[in-house]
């Protein structure tokens, strides 16, 4: 039986070898069983009709669009967010003001709130209905709810915390001497800022997008509310053909996001394999 | 990166820039939600939350929480512990595949579940029959808060020293007595915070049971299921009476989970 | 006979980083394990605790075999290099922590914390976390830990590398009385021969796994058998030469040689001189000790408490002697002076060890 291996060849290991290897198996089949089993049911019931018959029901018109829906809401949102994101976090790095420890305690209320409440808000604010909405959509032909800039408002508000809190680590734990060697040498803030300090959290701004991206393609709950059955993202797609009882309409799109998810999942722990995960 | 002394002129445009995007993008719907609940007063939402569908929905909820909450605790802590100190092939892989919960749309885990207990699903023939069930729904919770315990641990039990435990066994104790004495107590923060957003993640499960077909009033709902019905059968003000419990739940929670990181002395951050 | 090791051996794939040591550490004694870093001296002292399994060899504690035996079982006492302090536990509980495994009623536990508390000289700060103390002070509540349950024997990884300078001769100092004063069996691991000296009751040289030879710090200073102890002990001249007769030749020069080196005759030898033997004068007649011949003043390096000379001999060696401040004033030298260079002190080491 497998002795259980700690990281450095050196340390003992009081041979504990049931132990151990029950701890291992039973953990492993909690992960196994949740986690592969979805993998497995999406890749068979998508592939169950050959490849030939998933792209037919991966390009069918309605599917496509809702596909690019979601992809390029998700971007966009990526986008705002990393920029955002990446500036929020240095400016709690750098900065000192009035009700900072409150304000990163409320950073984390995207991953609190439910993500249906979250669309109940948004439209609470921005529905046509309401002052603000109504002004917006007559002044300046803006429609955010039940239309795609409020799916991205939707989604930029979910995805708020995942550049910062994956930015913030990386900033506290810089090395302050290669900035101040920069400054010894004439550079400015700006400067500093663009060619030392950018370079190292790059790595980390790229993972917390490539996750909200990510958490983004599958959201569901508050687009239900904020755009309804007008614009459909993948999500709704899916529940839509669940509901009609289409599983194979449902299972050819299911499969697209789950590759797609898979490869970002790979992609962020590539780009994690310095950092402790 | 050092602490400004003094943040300038640059520096207090910086924060009222990202003050001024978070309160719009984050606390404006908030506060008008909660505005908009209080229109008319306490009462009115005391008796939306009080009707029985409403005090159902919120206890299949709170109970489908809890469940979640401890499963994952407990097994999440075992896949913790595996993960960051055993090595066994595909340890990488499976160390990625727990973030799928994060990445696969709750809408498809519902979709998997129909598929394997559906009436013509793979295990149609299964014992208990899961899909569209209160058991469904505790499967599709567990998965969809399944990463947040292991998340939260992992740094920190990758920052144990091994030390630590030898000195201790050679003061004399046991494995048992060494986890207990010497390990545990520096996780603790850090599990309770991971069952706090497991518990946060799973009130506020929607894709998946509504998949499932939760629409069953009293058995099936959830709280979340609730509020969407309330708002098709345009009952709004029921709708955001719950939207509003759920949402105080959700910053009960989180005021917590920032008391618990600060007492833990480190600066521990989910993902 | 407190700790015997007999033919201890740890293999990392194809290279043994404890390759076949025998030892034995007399009881109350502090021996000190000298070697460079990755030598495998701390690879043996955690053999010898049960932190790391032997692939070989036997460890015996007061005659008790304990090589199978876990750590928790051995009775060592261990400081690490870290001092891995439970940094969930305020100083006392730490102190008390072998004292719970044993399960010593309350009022025993907190007497003996306080006697130790006493001992490091830390009685009043018991409650604080290890966060909030000093290196220095960490370092003395892990050895506190250490004995808190009277160990066989006590085992220190490097336990002041992590200290100020200044700190560590204060900390010496204090280890050593308390190891004194408890008569402890003691074994400390260490790359600093500074350290060895002022602690150490025997030393024990180890290099690449290997333990090259044991003795007290003066034998091993002024007569070590083995190059590389002579060079790691102290700066060193190592002279090749030739031992006949009685004598060793370097050359044309010979040295008396004394007869417990007659084992070393007609071999390739080399004379070991430390530059604090040699001595150097501006007439061959004014030479102090035995003549080596003249030399060249090749540099002059000023080292506070005295001067550095570099000398090139005739045959070519290069030497380096230490003059005090009022030997170089006399003596005013500069570079490419000629002198004539003595050695008062030399030791005969066989070539090729």
């Amino acid at each position: 039986m497998a002795q259980a291996a700690i990281q450095s060849p050196a340390r003992i290991t009081p041979t504990v070898d049931v132990g151990a290897w029950g701890l291992r198996a039973s953990a492993l089949i909690y992960l196994a069983v949740l986690i592969i089993t979805p993998l497995v049911v999406i890749t068979v019931e998508g592939l169950r009709g050959g490849v030939e018959s998933l792209w037919v029901s991966i390009t069918r018109p309605a599917a496509l669009q809702a596909v690019w829906l979601s992809i390029s809401t998700a971007g966009i949102m990526a986008l705002i967010n990393g920029v955002m994101g990446t500036l929020t976090a240095v400016v709690l790095a750098r900065y000192r003001f009035p009700g900072k420890r409150l304000f990163n305690s409320l950073i984390d209320l995207p991953f609190a709130i439910p993500t249906l409440v979250t669309g109940v808000m948004l439209v609470l604010l921005y529905g046509p209905q309401t002052a603000l909405g109504g002004f917006l959509s007559r002044e300046l032909g803006w429609k955010i709810v039940f239309a795609p800039s409020g799916i991205v408002l939707a989604l930029t508000f979910v995805g708020y915390p995942f550049v910062i809190r994956a930015v913030q680590p990386v900033l506290e734990a810089l090395d302050t001497r290669p900035q101040e060697a920069a400054y010894t040498l004439g550079a400015s803030e700006w400067t500093t800022f663009r060619r030392v300090v950018l370079p190292a959290i790059l790595p980390a701004v790229l993972t917390g997008s490539l996750l909200s991206f990510a958490r983004a393609l599958g959201e569901f709950g508050s687009i239900v509310i904020v755009a309804g059955n007008v614009s459909k993202t993948a999500a709704v797609y899916i529940y839509g053909q669940v509901e009609n009882s289409d599983m194979a309409g449902a299972s050819g799109v299911s499969l697209l996001m789950l590759a797609i998810a898979l490869t970002i999942t790979f992609i962020v722990s590539r780009l994690n394999k310095g950092i402790t995960r | 990166m050092n602490e400004r002394a003094s943040n300038g002129l640059v520096g207090w445009l910086l924060i009222s820039l990202v003050l001024g995007y978070a309160g719009i993008l984050l606390l404006a719907p908030l506060v008008m939600m909660i505005l908009g609940a209080f229109k008319d007063g306490l009462q009115p939402i005391l008796d939306d939350l009080t009707t029985p569908d409403a005090l159902s929905a919120l206890g299949l909820s709170i109970r489908l929480a809890l469940l979640a909450a401890l499963t994952n605790g407990v097994l999440g802590f075992l896949a913790a512990w595996v993960l960051a100190r055993h090595n066994f092939t595909g340890k990488r892989i499976f160390n990625a595949l727990v973030d799928m919960p994060f990445v696969i749309s709750p809408v498809i885990i519902g979709y998997v579940m129909i598929v394997l207990f559906g009436r013509v699903g793979w295990l149609k023939d299964f014992p208990i029959k899961l899909a569209f069930s209160v058991e469904a729904m505790f499967v599709v919770t567990v998965f969809v808060s399944l990463p947040f315990v292991i998340r939260e641990l992992q740094p920190v039990l990758a920052t144990l020293m091994p030390e630590h435990e030898e000195a201790a066994y050679t003061l004399g104790a046991s494995r048992w007595m060494t986890f207990r004495r010497v390990i545990f107590p520096s996780l603790r923060h850090a599990l309770t915070v991971g069952v706090m957003l497991t518990l946060a993640r799973a009130l506020g499960e929607f894709g998946a049971a509504a998949v499932i077909g939760g629409a069953v009033e009293g058995s099936t709902e959830t709280a979340t299921i609730f509020i969407n019905r309330a708002l098709l059968d345009r009952n709004p003000s029921a709708a955001y009476a719950m939207s509003l419990l759920l949402g105080v739940i959700a910053i009960i929670l989180l005021i917590a989970m920032n008391r618990i990181r600060h007492a833990g002395g480190r600066h521990v951050h989910p993902n | 006979m407190s700790i015997q090791i007999k033919h201890a051996i740890k293999r990392y794939g194809a290279q043994a980083v404890v390759d076949d040591i025998s030892l034995d550490i007399q009881d109350g004694e502090l021996f000190v394990l000298l070697g460079a870093s990755g030598s495998g001296k701390s690879t043996l002292l955690r053999m010898i605790a049960g932190l790391t399994p032997t692939d070989g060899g036997t460890v015996i504690l007061h005659g008790r075999d304990v090589t199978a035996l876990t750590p928790q079982k051995r009775g060592t006492g261990f400081v690490f290099q870290n001092y891995a302090l439970f940094p969930h536990m305020t100083v006392a509980q730490n102190i008390a922590f072998g004292l719970e495994v044993q399960r010593l009623p309350r009022r025993e536990r907190d007497a003996r914390v306080s006697e130790l508390l006493t001992l490091i000289e830390m009685a009043d700060l018991g409650n604080r976390l290890p966060s909030q103390l000093s290196g220095g002070q960490q370092q003395r509540v892990a050895v506190a830990r250490a004995l808190a349950a009277n160990p066989a024997v006590l085992l220190l990884d490097e336990p002041f590398g992590a200290l100020d300078v200044k700190i560590r001769g204060q900390l010496r100092h204090s280890l050593r009385e308390i190891q004194r004063k408890l008569k402890v069996t003691t074994i400390l691991v260490t790359h600093d021969q500074e350290e060895a000296f002022e602690l150490a009751d025997r030393i024990g040289v180890i290099d690449h796994g290997r333990l090259l030879e044991v003795g007290t710090p003066d034998q091993l200073y002024h007569a070590p058998q083995h190059r590389f102890t002579a060079g790691f002990l102290g700066a060193a001249a190592m002279l090749p030469a030739h031992r006949n007769g009685t004598a060793v030749h370097l050359g044309a020069r010979s040295l008396p040689a004394s007869a417990d080196t007659s084992h070393l005759a007609n071999q390739p030898v080399e004379i070991m001189v430390r530059p604090e033997s040699v001595t150097v004068a501006l007439s061959p007649e004014q030479v102090e000790g035995h003549r080596l011949g003249a030399g060249l003043v090749e540099g002059i390096t000023f080292a506070g408490a005295f001067e550095r000379l570099t000398l090139r001999l005739e045959s070519g060696e290069v030497i380096n002697a230490l003059l005090t401040t009022a030997q170089a004033r006399t003596l005013a030298l500069r570079g490419g002076d000629c002198v004539w260079v003595g050695v008062r002190d030399y030791h005969i080491l066989s070539a090729g060890v």
